[in-house]
């Protein structure tokens, strides 16, 4: 599997958001991009979709994303699945929280194109995906 | 005594006394200290109805006092705390409209200088198409022509890069929009306190009326961190905050990530 195709799931609730996401990675190359609004949304579609990433906002009404990346790691099917919370969640404890949950890289909002593609690419490295 | 008063303790005791006095006159004590116990057992009763009643009130005041130190909280903390958010969302949607313009305007000479550059060699080229074209003019649509493919390939750069930072730039719709929706729910919560606030002054009596907000309050702090709390805002306290992704990686790299 080469990086361009990688299927992303894509989860936000404001659309905007969703939006801005999807053409970045667009840009940088990623053209097979799905989105969904919230956990609850998302969740049923990993567990069928053959996502091989999923980039996850934390504050969601419905399941918040750091609920959604523990529902990930506890599916067997998922567990492997590489996750990267993208939110303006900025308490330290968060952040170790995520950690710990299991999550693959942490961008804060505000963020920038190049912070992205840094940290896509330091997780498909992690991951030996080859470029 | 009062007749009234009378009337009330020879409905209670009345019977009970009356058949202790006789089975004291009869000298029949069996009888006699089951009329007493019988008298206790009424006394006991009305003792549990009187604990009740005050238990009750004692409930109600608690919820009361619970209930007030909630609209202290709001009037002191969550009310000026909500103006300081919405003042921060009035300077990012100021910064991001701005953001947009700059980049839109060192955008638009740029694309203007392109269309002009093409218009200047597009005589040139239909004379040069039509094969009647004069060999100085021929070499100065080529001088014309390099600097054009030189310059419109930097001008598109520039432009494609300025309309994806215009598109970050929309970023600030979802960071302003988790903020507001934060002042939504206090927004809701004072509605609700001074909804209570009016039953209270009109009935004088906070029982049983002052739980919604309590348990949404609980419900905020308990799962704030599972929910989330929204972006942090300058001048509202959030805790340890993370200033910036520098700060995000330093801690997770100490985390191992």
């Amino acid at each position: 599997m080469s990086r361009e195709n990688t299927k992303f799931l894509v989860v936000d609730d404001f659309s905007t958001m969703r939006r801005i996401v999807k053409n970045l990675l667009h840009d940088l190359g990623y053209s097979n991009v799905t989105e969904a609004d919230d956990g609850k949304t998302a969740l049923p579609m990993l567990q069928s979709g053959n996502f091989e990433f999923l980039i996850t906002d934390w504050n969601m009404p419905g399941m918040p994303g750091i609920d959604l990346l523990r529902a990930v790691r506890a599916d067997a099917k998922l567990a492997k699945l590489p996750v990267l919370m993208l939110t303006a969640e900025a308490k330290r404890e968060q952040i170790v929280t995520a950690a710990q949950a299991g999550c693959n890289g942490y961008v804060i909002k505000p963020f920038t194109a190049v912070t992205l593609k840094e940290k896509l690419d330091k997780i498909f490295d992690a991951l030996g995906t080859p470029p | 005594m009062a007749a009234e008063e009378r009337c009330v303790l020879q409905d209670k005791y009345g019977n009970r006394f009356e058949a202790l006095a006789r089975a004291y006159a009869a000298g029949q004590e069996l009888e006699f200290e089951a009329e007493l116990d019988e008298l206790l057992r009424v006394r006991e009763r009305s003792l549990f109805v009187e604990i009740g009643r005050l238990s009750r009130d004692l409930n109600a005041a608690l919820e009361r006092f619970t209930f007030d130190s909630r609209i202290v909280d709001l009037a002191e903390k969550d009310v000026p705390d909500a103006r300081q958010r919405l003042a921060h969302v009035l300077t990012m949607t100021d910064e991001a409209a701005h953001r947009t313009m700059d980049l839109v305007e060192g955008a638009c000479p740029l694309a203007e200088r392109t269309r002009a550059a093409a218009a200047a060699i597009a005589p040139l080229w239909d004379e040069f198409r039509a094969r009647r074209i004069e060999v100085r003019d021929f070499r100065s649509m080529l001088d014309q022509i390099d600097r054009f493919l030189a310059e419109v390939q930097v001008d598109a750069e520039r432009i494609r890069s300025n309309l994806s930072e215009v598109l970050l730039a929309q970023g600030y719709q979802d960071l302003t929009g988790q903020i507001i929706r934060s002042v939504m729910h206090l927004v809701e919560e004072v509605e609700q306190a001074l909804g209570n606030l009016v039953r209270l002054s009109n009935t004088g009596d906070g029982g049983g009326h002052a739980a919604p907000h309590a348990s949404a309050d609980a419900a905020t702090s308990e799962d704030g961190s599972r929910r989330g709390y929204g972006p942090p805002v300058p001048g509202v306290a959030h805790g340890t905050v993370v200033t910036g992704q520098q700060d995000v990686d330093s801690l997770l790299s100490g985390l191992g990530l």
